[in-house]
């Protein structure tokens, strides 16, 4: 009985999309429509498309930023609906272009360790373990000299690896990142995807990345889900995916 | 000093201590949580409760606190339900909230522009009761240990909200806590400067705190002593001036704001970059 478990555990959707589309608010047009998607334990998966194709909100709709429309969306076997809190506390996620004003009062340790909170949990307070964990995540991400300095004051591409560590902190089961190569400079472009490929490889994440630049990323991943229009119209191997948008072009 | 034997003065003193420490305290969240409109059109809301209390005799602290509630919990579902932002909602909702504050007050002519009216309008820091003075130091206490227990949520939420949310924090219930508490603030705090100039109390203080300081911890302890320190100083300089009190509160905290604004490493490191900027060009 426990090792069928183990096996369901390992072959099983975790994450599991059946006929989902989501509106924005005051919005009429639905962002993403009739999208089915099943995402295995410890997969990779490299979600790409031409700007406003969905690609952001469809990692909204998983991390339960967004209500869900229509369909059905359920996380670890549970529904996104119902358990939307205790998902969000298993999934690290770095949203796109994400900028910090130069005045903001808050370090890079500090954002680092919120990625921890939800986990510390309420009333509760983060401690040597915690403390610990964000030190060891920011030393993975070569940033740990940044620690004491306000977030404000990095560059964006050290603010984008503070925002990687921040959702690492949290030692999440899913990681979700948002165009995570966007603001990160040449040196960095070559080192992070390497990095997030071996991180998603050592910790056995279930991992997807949104990005409109697919050439770089083909060595490291197996499955490439192609969205147009707030649909999916091709998941396919990156070879396979590529062939078909040069001969659709 | 011989005013500070006076038990009036005494009052008014700790008065402005309790009510500058509440008002700089709740105006940084009220500011980083980017509740202002909300703030701005719930001061105005408790302004007009109170001034259908002095209409009713009722008391005007129950009647401020419930408008000012209604107003901040009215503004986010209507905004949500109207397709409007909430800055629509609240140009709408704070000349609503003045006309009616002057409707009730020209509600029953024999009040005319008496004390009562007067304190609500302008406030009246020597109107402070001993029960007021109670009510501000439960409050005081109330409010830090409920900062104290929800910090961590709290300052996650006023470094963005939406990430708050995406670390598995209910945001919803933390924002109205804050919206609820403010409110409170308010009403208690409108006896010192008056409905009309409530706004400045819960702002300034924190406005002036951002602008020189890069961490929030510092922040949070700054912005309510820049509070009390500018409510002391503008009641001694209506004592000495012999002018209203609370205008020379919110004088006297816009002189702040001002020399903050002045002196700010971050202003002056944004004008830096901009003529980098220009000189890169």
């Amino acid at each position: 009985m426990k090792k069928r478990n183990i096996i369901t555990m390992i072959f099983m959707d975790i994450i599991s999309l059946e006929n989902v589309s989501t509106v924005y608010e005051g919005e009429r047009r639905p962002a993403i429509r009739d999208v089915n998607l099943l995402v295995k334990k410890e997969e990779l998966v490299y979600v790409v498309g031409p700007n406003a194709s969905g690609k952001t909100t469809l990692l909204e709709t998983i991390n339960g930023l967004l209500p869900i429309f229509q369909g059905k969306l359920s996380v670890f076997g549970m529904d996104a609906q119902t358990h939307g809190r205790k998902i969000r506390c298993e999934i690290g996620y770095v949203p796109q272009d994400f900028m910090v004003n130069p005045g903001e009062p808050f370090t890079a340790y500090d954002v680092v360790m919120m990625g921890r909170y939800g986990k510390v949990g309420f009333l509760n307070r983060p401690d040597e373990i915690d403390e610990e964990k964000i030190m060891e995540t920011m030393k993975l991400l070569d940033i740990e000299e940044l620690s004491p300095r306000p977030m404000g004051k990095l560059s964006g591409g050290q603010q984008q690896k503070v925002m990687i560590a921040r959702a690492l902190a949290k030692d999440p089961k899913i990681f979700l990142l948002d165009e995570p190569f966007s603001n990160l400079d040449p040196e960095s472009r070559e080192k992070i995807p390497a990095l997030i490929s071996r991180i998603h490889r050592k910790r056995e994440l279930t991992t997807i990345i949104v990005t409109h630049d697919i050439y770089g990323m083909l060595e490291m991943c197996r499955r490439v889900v192609v969205m147009s229009e707030g649909r999916i119209l091709d998941d396919a191997t990156p070879e396979e995916a590529l062939i078909r948008m040069e001969v659709s072009r | 000093m011989i005013w500070l034997q006076i038990e009036l003065m005494q009052r008014a003193l700790l008065g402005c201590v309790f009510a500058g420490f509440l008002t700089g305290l709740m105006g940084v969240f009220v500011v980083k949580m980017k509740l202002t409109a909300i703030g701005y059109s719930m001061s105005h809301g408790a302004f007009a409760g109170a001034a259908l209390g002095v209409a009713t005799s009722m008391n005007p602290l129950i009647t401020a606190l419930s408008f000012a509630s209604i107003t901040a919990f009215l503004i986010g579902p209507i905004a949500d339900k109207a397709r409007l932002q909430a800055d629509t909602i609240t140009s709408i909702i704070f000349p609503l909230n003045m006309a009616l504050a002057f409707v009730f007050l020209t509600l029953t002519p024999e009040i005319g522009l008496t004390s009562q009216v007067a304190n609500v309008l302008w406030g009246s820091i020597i109107s402070l009761t001993n029960n007021d003075l109670v009510y501000m130091i439960t409050l005081c206490a109330g409010t830090m240990a409920i900062v104290y227990f929800v910090w961590k949520e709290l300052f996650a939420i006023m470094f963005n909200r939406k990430l708050a949310e995406a670390d598995g924090i209910n945001t919803k219930p933390f924002i109205y806590l804050i919206i609820l508490i403010s409110g409170i603030v308010v009403t208690f705090s409108i006896k010192l400067v008056g409905g009309l100039l409530i706004y400045a109390l819960l702002f300034n203080p924190a406005s002036s705190a951002l602008q020189f300081l890069e961490d929030m911890r510092k922040i949070i302890v700054v912005s309510p002593l820049i509070g009390i320190g500018a409510n002391i100083s503008g009641l001694l300089v209506s004592l000495f001036l012999d002018i209203p009190v609370g205008s020379c509160i919110v004088l006297v905290s816009t002189v702040i704001f001002g020399i903050t604004v002045l002196l700010s490493p971050k202003r002056k490191r944004k004008m830096e970059d901009k003529r980098e900027d220009k000189i890169d060009k």
